[in-house]
């Protein structure tokens, strides 16, 4: 008897000794994380606010392609929509960033409906062909549309003075990816994350259970379009200036491509990769040129492919080895982290 | 038979291209009533669940269900008045555990909004637990604690196929219908499943309407059957009257069965999961010695 | 208007020839391959760099370039597409992406990315027909086009190419003409690689051209004139191609030369695409739903 109490209290010591562990490992993990922000200046400060963005975007992808199970290879359209809506929000109506953002998410929003809408009525491959196509034309149609975007020169997104500091603008990105993080989060703890990975997996199966496959599609697709919008309206804010050629095609694609090496429904995994295909073209010349020997044929225009070329080599690495991607391989530390809690 | 009709199928017609797969096919079914279906491999019985799901669009005919026509009502809509049901593959989605699957199928019954929910509104985290309180419950009487929180996927073929029937129960249904529920079942886990529907006949008050083969199964629950052949109606009646029934003997021995199946000796055969289609009723005798017991 | 239309036709006749490429691996494998615009590109730069920076004759660049393009092929073959065939099409897809942006990385790694120009194989101004110009480049475009047509009418008819048509089917149909799948599966990627060089080729000296033109400009009408066909034929494909080419050219003369809309080639065909795949998702030649 005097044993058995005894064991029970060591477990329970040992538990809460493994909690306390837990959250301190986190917290300082994510002290870590904060260092570039408090000591890494403006430099790092820009970095971070890119890396957020490309976080966000990395999540709209998710909820497509991890939640809903669709595919979408125009997602540009949606974040350039975003981008320009914000930038004439504030540019042209002089309305405060508030305004802009919103905008950015309801123009992101809208359009993926309307592509959502018109692509429900095809599935799979054609759905990726329908979009792929959707987003050349967005492209070479919208994005040069003159009075919207103001042409070659671009649209000017002035950030207010409250958020004129490199720094300040970072918290604001951080803050909207925490936002984007805890919806994904709910929304995969609670009944639509459960209808989604019916509708994912087997359409009948989900409708016979009372699911309105469509409607869930759908609103996957308006989802998806409105963080995407949101995290265009930030990049607008971000560069101060918004082109048509910062939503090439290939941009694109390289998002798809990041979102499955980070993994499929895995949060962690889809920011790591997001982040760091973000920093890569901001840091790589860096690195490069500090290398001892130089590699004959690098420059400007090369350190433009190149992070398309890693995260292919990524992809094919992550497909052939690890299908669910950075998240499957992180999955042990992540599992012992949240041990106790549900998933 | 003063029963209230729940279900009501009038000249069902469904084609595929030029095969005529249900042909003018009408059928009732009683509250609290278990009702068999039953018929060759091919007569279109599982064709005509996917028509009264709304899975298939048939050409002809109207389905009335709980006194409301349903026939142009989208599967979720249909599945929303209070059919439910359980599938011959299988309506388990592998990549969720068992707990998951059970509290997928309460979605209509969460009692928040999927917008709520992605908010992370207060009332959403209440009724999450509620959900999954309930969930356990309905775990735990089919037997499920054991792998409630097992991936579906990883299980084997008789357990998945118990969590398709929680789940169906799950959706808090008026009448369940169920595709062959003892296929793949040992005769005494088939038997147990007898005891099992009428259980949830008598005390839950469900109505049942189900496509079986295993003949003492049907002997045993079913208060009605209906028999199939070509994707028309052969027969209907009591089941012993059924069994009795020169046409249906024809039906299955002659040329919609395959030569050689079952029938030879009083044993009956047990359909397989997936196997030949065998004669399910015994054609010989009132006295079927597969059966039970005396019940019918 | 009648030389858009002319130019239309010969634009179109490219499409339909990586449309033919797209809709073979389609029977085949039943994936999309959004690679098939690489194979053209991958042609055109080697033959570029034979022809232009080497100063080697024209019809070793044009041999050289589509050896190329074959080798694309086959590697895509083992590499991409034989390992991940067990893995969801969604998957695959995503891998062929993969390889077209690879390999546009590629060319911009090895070459720059500045735009170049080829030179046609024949100079001279040729002929004028509905009021263009129609280039000796465009007139070896239809013999090119002519004698693969029937070459490939023939070889659909061999115990080979039947076999490869009925792969999709039946892995077994195969077999039983003693041909391996993975025989075939290396054939048919041969051959998209093949075709995709040809039109790489072709549409090379129309213009000039950068890294990824073919991706760019050429895969989504290409798509659309497969899809047009109804994915799974091979004459309606090309059909389909100029189909494409004409509705793009027409676009471009009424609403961007009448009513100056941004894009309206692109705009045309993404019209088109989604005409057919709401109203006749089986093409306008294709047989089954």
């Amino acid at each position: 008897m005097a044993t058995a109490t005894m064991t029970f209290a060591r477990v329970k010591v040992q538990r809460r000794f493994g909690l306390a562990l837990r959250v301190t490992l986190v917290i300082a993990l994510l002290a870590v994380a904060a260092l570039p922000l408090v000591y890494g200046g403006d430099v790092w400060a820009q970095r971070i606010s890119r890396a957020a963005i490309y976080a966000i975007i990395g999540l709209s992808i998710n909820t497509l392609t991890g939640h809903a199970g669709q595919i979408s290879l125009g997602h540009q359209a949606f974040v350039g929509i975003g981008a320009f809506a914000a930038a004439f929000t504030a540019s042209r109506l002089g309305a405060p960033l508030g305004f802009g953002l919103a905008a950015g998410a309801v123009a992101g929003m809208a359009t993926a409906a309307v592509v959502g809408m018109v692509a429900l009525r095809v599935t799979g491959l054609y759905l990726a062909l329908v979009t792929l196509a959707f987003g050349l034309t967005a492209e070479t149609t919208i994005f040069n549309w003159r009075e919207f975007t103001g042409g070659g020169a671009g649209a000017f997104a002035p950030r207010p003075d409250i958020l004129s500091g490199d720094r300040a603008f970072a918290l604001l990105c951080l803050g909207v990816l925490a936002l984007v993080l805890y919806a994904d989060w709910r929304l995969v703890s609670t009944k639509a994350g459960r209808a989604l990975a019916a509708v994912r997996n087997d359409e009948r199966i989900a409708a016979t259970l009372g699911i309105d496959t469509t409607g869930y599609k759908l609103a996957a697709f308006s989802l998806s379009g409105l963080a995407a919008g949101l995290a265009g309206g930030l990049f607008a804010h971000w560069n101060q200036v918004v082109q048509a050629m910062d939503f090439e095609f290939q941009v694109a694609l390289v998002w798809v491509l990041m979102t499955v090496v980070g993994g499929l429904r895995s949060r962690l995994g889809v920011v790591l990769a997001s982040a760091f295909f973000a920093l890569l073209p901001l840091t790589l010349p860096n690195f490069l040129s500090g290398l001892p020997w130089q590699p004959p044929f690098l420059n400007e225009a090369v350190y433009h492919v190149l992070p398309p070329f890693i995260v292919v080599v990524m992809l094919l690495l992550v497909l052939r080895f690890f299908p669910g991607g950075l998240g499957q391989l992180l999955r042990p530390a992540t599992r012992w982290l949240t041990k106790g809690g549900r998933r | 038979m003063s029963r209230r009709q729940l279900l009501k199928v009038e000249g069902l017609s469904l084609r595929f291209g030029g095969l005529q797969v249900l042909d003018d096919l009408s059928l009732t079914v009683r509250e609290g009533r278990i009702v068999g279906l039953i018929g060759p491999n091919g007569a279109g019985k599982t064709s005509c669940f996917n028509c009264l799901t709304g899975i298939y669009r048939p050409q002809g005919g109207r389905v009335f269900f709980d006194g409301k026509d349903v026939s142009h009502l989208p599967t979720h809509r249909r599945a929303r008045r209070g059919i439910a049901r359980t599938w011959q593959n299988l309506g388990v989605i592998d990549a969720l555990t068992v707990t998951e699957n059970v509290m997928l199928a309460q979605h209509q019954r969460a009692g928040y909004s999927a917008l709520a929910g992605m908010l992370g509104l207060a009332g959403t985290w209440h009724r999450e637990r509620e959900l999954r309180r309930d969930a356990a419950e309905i775990i735990e009487y089919f037997g499920l604690e054991d792998v409630a929180d097992e991936r579906a996927g990883e299980l084997p073929y008789g357990v998945r196929k118990t969590c398709d029937m929680a789940m169906a129960l799950a959706t808090d249904p008026k009448m369940l219908m169920l595709d062959e529920p003892a296929s793949g079942l040992s005769p005494e886990e088939a038997l147990a499943l007898g005891t099992t529907l009428r259980e949830l006949r008598d005390r839950l008050r469900l109505t049942i309407l189900m496509i079986e083969h295993h003949v003492p199964l049907v002997a045993d629950v079913c208060d009605y059957v209906y028999v199939l052949n070509f994707g028309r109606l052969l027969t209907e009646g009591e089941p012993e009257a059924i069994q009795r029934h020169p046409e249906v003997i024809a039906a299955y021995l002659g040329g919609a069965a395959e030569p050689g199946a079952g029938s030879d000796g009083g044993t009956v055969p047990v359909a397989a999961a997936d196997g030949p289609p065998d004669w399910p009723l015994v054609p010989e005798g009132p006295h079927s010695d597969g059966r039970p017991d005396g019940t019918a | 208007m009648g030389a858009f239309i002319a130019l239309g036709v010969f634009q179109g006749a490219v499409y339909g020839l990586l449309a033919v490429g797209i809709v073979l691996v389609y029977k085949a494998k039943r994936v999309f391959n959004f690679a098939q615009g690489e194979f053209g590109g991958v042609a055109a730069f080697t033959a570029f760099s034979l022809v232009v920076s080497l100063g080697l004759p024209y019809w070793v660049g044009v041999a050289g370039g589509l050896a190329a393009a074959v080798a694309m092929g086959l590697t895509v073959e083992r590499v991409i597409v034989r390992p991940l065939e067990s893995e969801s099409r969604t998957i695959m897809l995503v891998a062929l992406v993969g390889v077209a942006l690879f390999t546009i990385a590629i060319i911009v790694l090895l070459g720059q990315p500045i735009p170049r120009v080829m030179p046609p194989l024949v100079q001279g101004t040729g002929l004028n027909l509905l009021g263009a110009g129609i280039l000796p480049q465009q007139l070896i475009l239809l013999a090119v086009l002519a004698v693969l047509a029937a070459a490939m009418a023939w070889f659909f008819k061999t115990d080979l190419g039947l076999a490869v048509l009925a792969s999709s089917q039946d892995t077994r149909a195969a077999q039983v003409v003693g041909i391996s799948p993975v025989a075939i599966s290396r054939l048919v990627w041969g051959m998209a690689a093949l075709l995709g060089g040809i039109a790489g080729l072709l549409y090379a000296p129309v213009g000039i051209f950068t890294p990824g033109f073919m991706t760019l400009t050429m895969l989504v009408p290409a798509f659309a004139a497969a899809v047009l066909g109804g994915m799974t034929s091979l004459p309606g494909a090309f059909v389909g191609g100029i189909a494409i080419g004409v509705v793009q050219n027409l676009g471009i003369y009424l609403l961007g030369q009448q009513l100056k809309v941004p894009g309206a080639a692109e705009l045309g065909v993404f019209a088109l695409l989604m005409l057919v795949l709401l109203i006749r998702p089986q093409g306008l030649l294709g047989k089954e739903a």
